[in-house]
């Protein structure tokens, strides 16, 4: 996996490429998340259209992300989720839980 | 230090998660030339990747002296796959429900799940020597 980060607004928009499936790769999106949090970034859309497909691994960086941010008032939201990550979310009964846009330009305007 | 070591239809790769890649590179270049579709080839790849994470991690605890195999068979439009580890199983009952309320938001215990949504069919045998675990899918 890749990972590529920026702004927009005001939002952390962090671009992974690839697969999500654990070891050194999972924990680079892992950190980078963590990196803007001790930054005191907490709003952060994460655009999974480039990702693959992930793993139970990918699922628990996301939920950790997302409880960790809520914990300090902060957010995260998911975009452009692929109809293979999305299949994963509603098995997982997890669609319950993101708060998912169909562009990255949605889900940064719905921070405002 | 070992390596990961390809023989025919088997990947035998030392109990390390820097060796995920090399087993997805492998499965699904062989399930590309099935000619699966890609859909069917992420839904294995992903379990694949479920099986061997707990193979290394909670199967051989990561010790450096065990191997994870992984072998893959086409008989018709039936794929198998066996994940084989040197540990000593475990009792996929006694696994939380990873869709009760309470678990929702647990990081992990998620991966069998998964895997039971996504394969055919999943059997788990052990002996003396480990645990195999075994699934199929049929190409569509």
């Amino acid at each position: 996996m890749r990972l590529s980060d920026r702004e927009q607004d005001g939002v952390v928009v962090l671009e992974p490429k690839g697969k999500i499936m654990g070891g050194p790769d999972a924990s680079l999106l892992h950190d980078k998340l963590y990196e803007f949090i001790e930054q005191d970034k907490k709003k952060v859309v994460i655009d999974l259209s480039q990702v693959d497909w992930m793993n139970s691994t990918g699922l628990g960086i996301l939920i950790s992300g997302y409880t960790t941010l809520r914990n300090t008032n902060g957010e995260l939201k998911l975009a452009n989720v692929t109809e293979k990550i999305q299949s994963l979310l509603t098995i997982t009964k997890l669609v319950t839980v993101f708060e998912a846009y169909d562009t990255v330009d949605e889900a940064v305007k719905s921070f405002k | 230090m070992k390596k990961p070591m390809i023989s025919g239809d088997t990947i035998t790769i030392p109990s390390s998660q820097e060796y995920l890649m090399d087993v997805d590179i492998f499965i699904e270049g062989i399930l590309r030339g099935y000619g699966a579709d890609e859909s069917t080839i992420a839904d294995i790849a992903i379990s694949v990747s479920e099986l061997v994470n707990n193979a290394i991690c909670h199967g051989n605890k990561s010790s450096g002296e065990k191997d994870v195999r992984i072998s893959i068979h086409r008989s018709g439009k039936k794929i198998s796959i066996t994940i084989l580890d040197e540990g000593e199983g475990f009792n996929p009952d006694e696994i939380d429900d990873p869709l009760a309320d309470e678990n929702l938001l647990k990081e992990a215990g998620r991966g069998i799940f998964i895997v039971r949504s996504l394969m055919d069919s999943v059997k788990i045998s052990e002996d003396n020597s480990g645990t195999a675990i075994t699934i199929t899918k049929s190409l569509s």
